[in-house]
């Protein structure tokens, strides 16, 4: 059973990233969004981190939300999303944890 | 596949944004949406109070349209509405005050009402913080 973590604060606000990646497994997903997508930015600590989560896991992030913050994803490999593809994802992953 | 959406900002986060974007995906795709939960500061966006700037996206008002439209269920929790002052005709008699601001298509209801639809559904995607 694979999870899609959906995050959406940012790194330095809550321990939303760090809870998510200690129980993150093997073919999870994780899903940026919001203020969240500022762990995207390279060289962070919090990019530094996702660089080293499980090669089965995939990083995913709302497109808009990077945009609008000139975020540069291309440093991780990072699949951006529209909402059609967003919900794609939901139902995809057999589950989904929306932390908050 | 059936989905539950829970709203936990008010209609000024951006997550609130976001929680109708997606939602309006899902049926867009060809899901069900088996109920919209508005829970604590999300309650706010159910009140027909608010009056957001002109240059500014009324997301209360595009929620609202969105579930007149497609006939959701849309349930806001009646105990985080009451302390945020946002009251139907019955509780606004209950506690003896004047203004009724629970809008159109929204019912307030208690926690039972998020629990009874994530049993029916196959999916729950919470919108909270920013």
């Amino acid at each position: 059973m694979t999870t899609l973590h959906i995050i959406n604060a940012a790194p330095t606000q809550t321990t939303q990233l760090s809870s998510c990646l200690r129980v993150l497994s093997a073919g999870d997903g994780i899903v940026f969004c919001g203020e969240a997508v500022q762990a995207l930015r390279a060289g962070s600590l919090a990019a530094q981190q996702l660089q080293g989560i499980d090669h089965s896991c995939k990083v995913y992030a709302l497109e808009e939300d990077v945009l609008a913050r000139a975020i540069d994803a291309e440093a991780l490999p990072v699949t951006l999303l529209d909402y059609p593809a967003f919900v794609a994802l939901c139902v995809a992953y057999s589950r989904v944890s929306s932390w908050t | 596949m059936k989905f539950v959406i829970n709203v936990l900002s008010s209609s000024n986060a951006p997550a609130t944004r976001r929680a109708l974007r997606f939602a309006q995906a899902v049926l867009a795709a060809g899901h069900e949406i088996v109920r919209v939960f508005f829970y604590q500061d999300g309650v706010l966006t159910a009140s027909n109070n608010l009056v957001v700037a002109q240059d500014q996206q009324d997301i209360a008002k595009q929620w609202q349209a969105f579930i007149t439209e497609n006939k959701l269920d849309a349930v806001v929790c009646i105990a985080a509405a009451l302390r945020r002052g946002v009251l139907d005709q019955a509780e606004a008699q209950r506690y003896q005050r004047e203004a009724v601001n629970l809008a159109d298509g929204y019912q307030l209801s208690g926690l039972g009402q998020l629990h009874d639809a994530l049993q029916q559904a196959d999916r729950c995607i919470s919108f909270g913080g920013e």
